[in-house]
């Protein structure tokens, strides 16, 4: 918390300061060819969720003393739930019968994000009620199919069971922040940005100034292409696979990222999700990407993903002493 | 083969209102028996810092002196590096008492919810619990 909270104050007094920011440590460093550099290793550990909850209902943003004492109830609560099967947690993962992770592995931040100097709530901008537009009937079958799957085939289990993408579309587009692994690191050249996604050991590609490729070609994480709008990388995301399913969406999935260097330690990101068959309206998430210290860890999910075995094998054990029975 | 229905992986808002919109990399009701809770007193004999979980090793004397060999699942490796553990961190012949679910397949394979020495510390000394990325001050 120490490093990332220095960062969060530095970029705090740099807000009032932004004429002089040039001549500070915390001024945007840019690339030879004049764009922002947004080179580095950065993390999107935040506990913002993704939707608003209820008990915050019209209250989009928080003030700093306001945050401290949620941000410590929230830390007091997984230090409590550590080891516990029957923790919150563990309930609304279906596991509460079998205990999970001890709080150790849970690295998913400690703090609320901060953009333009103020706490947030949701990581959802618009709808302004912080919450996923309505889903279409179509969107959440595809939705719940996405978790839950049958044991006929390893073809039948979630994407990430199957070390496919990163759970929770760490990886997206649009990129979201999760439970661990929330750490990231992008390599910028004139034609090329390529962002490593911790999780899962994604790649993301992203190619300059190009046109889509043909919309007979689709890809796991879809096709992204760039250009820059003043200081913002501008990143549009299509083709992406029938099977990649961001929150019930289909296979047009249109997602258009923003990347903005706002200082040395920040990039606000910002994405606007699009699906007519999928969402009532099209949406839009923000949150702060801080430099974090390195390296990024490779996470190669095949390596020793025993769990899929475990679990393919588990249920025909059960189905052999069902029919035993 | 029957398809059983898994509860929803969905983890959304879990701790209080804090929990980021979560997924597991499986749902642990899918690998480990809830009819299963197995308690381990053993030894460590290995830490497999390996993708996607960390698997703990440990060798468990029955009553009647037989040793039986256990896998326990933990969490990303990842973390367990960023907070500057590494796989000699826990010595060979720690003792260490577990409390899990056996997997539903019946082999000696367990997820390890609570990991704690004999004197009842975690097992992993220092850990946070608070969440915080790499912090090993609290």
């Amino acid at each position: 918390m120490g490093y990332r909270f220095l960062v969060l104050l530095g970029a705090l007094s740099v807000l009032p300061a932004a004429p002089a920011a040039a001549q500070t440590s915390n001024a945007v460093p840019r690339t030879p060819d004049g764009h922002p550099d947004l080179q580095g290793i950065w993390t999107n550990a935040t506990i913002t969720p993704l939707e608003r909850p209820k008990n915050l209902a019209g209250k989009a943003t928080l003030t700093d003393e306001e945050a401290k004492v949620l941000e410590a109830k929230s830390a007091a609560e997984l230090a409590d739930a550590d080891g516990k099967s029957e923790g919150p947690l563990l309930t609304a993962t279906g596991s509460a019968g079998t205990g999970g992770y001890n709080a150790l592995f849970i690295d998913r931040g400690s703090e609320f994000a901060r953009v333009d100097g103020v706490k947030r709530t949701s990581l959802i901008v618009d709808p302004p009620d912080g919450k996923v537009p309505r889903l279409s009937p179509e969107a959440q079958k595809r939705l719940a199919s996405s978790y839950m799957g049958g044991f006929d085939s390893v073809k039948s289990r979630p994407l990430s069971e199957r070390c496919l993408l990163g759970f929770g579309s760490t990886s997206g587009p649009p990129m979201l922040p999760v439970l661990y692994n929330n750490n990231y690191q992008i390599v910028q050249t004139p034609d090329y940005v390529m962002i490593l996604v911790e999780m899962v050991h994604d790649t993301r590609i992203i190619r300059m100034n190009a046109k889509h490729i043909s919309p007979n070609v689709r890809q796991w994480l879809g096709d992204s292409v760039g250009h820059w709008e003043g200081d913002t990388l501008v990143v549009d995301t299509t083709n992406f696979t029938d099977k990649t399913r961001f929150r019930g969406s289909t296979e047009n999935l249109h997602v258009v990222e923003r990347f903005t260097r706002v200082d040395a330690g920040t990039i606000l990101y910002r994405a606007t999700i699009e699906d007519p068959a999928a969402f009532s309206r099209p949406w839009t998430i923000e949150y702060p990407f801080l430099a974090t210290k390195g390296p990024i860890y490779e996470y190669a999910c095949h390596e020793g993903n025993y769990s899929l075995t475990d679990i393919l094998g588990g249920a025909r054990k059960k189905d052999a002493e069902a029919a035993h029975n | 083969m029957k398809i059983t229905s898994l509860a929803a992986v969905v983890a959304g808002a879990a701790l209080i209102f804090g929990a980021a919109p979560a997924w597991a990399h499986h749902a642990f009701a899918a690998e480990f028996d809830a009819k299963r809770p197995v308690h381990l007193v053993g030894v460590v004999t290995k830490v497999e810092l390996i993708n996607p979980h960390a698997w703990i090793h440990v060798d468990v004397k029955g009553p009647d002196g037989k040793v039986t060999s256990w896998m326990v699942e933990a969490g990303s490796p990842n973390v367990l590096l960023r907070r500057g553990f590494t796989k000699t961190t826990v010595a060979p012949g720690t003792p260490v008492i577990v409390d899990g679910y056996q997997s539903k397949d019946g082999s000696l394979r367990a997820n390890g919810k609570d990991i704690t020495l004999p004197n009842g510390r975690k097992l992993f000394l220092g850990s946070s619990g608070t969440g915080a990325p790499y912090d090993k001050k609290n």
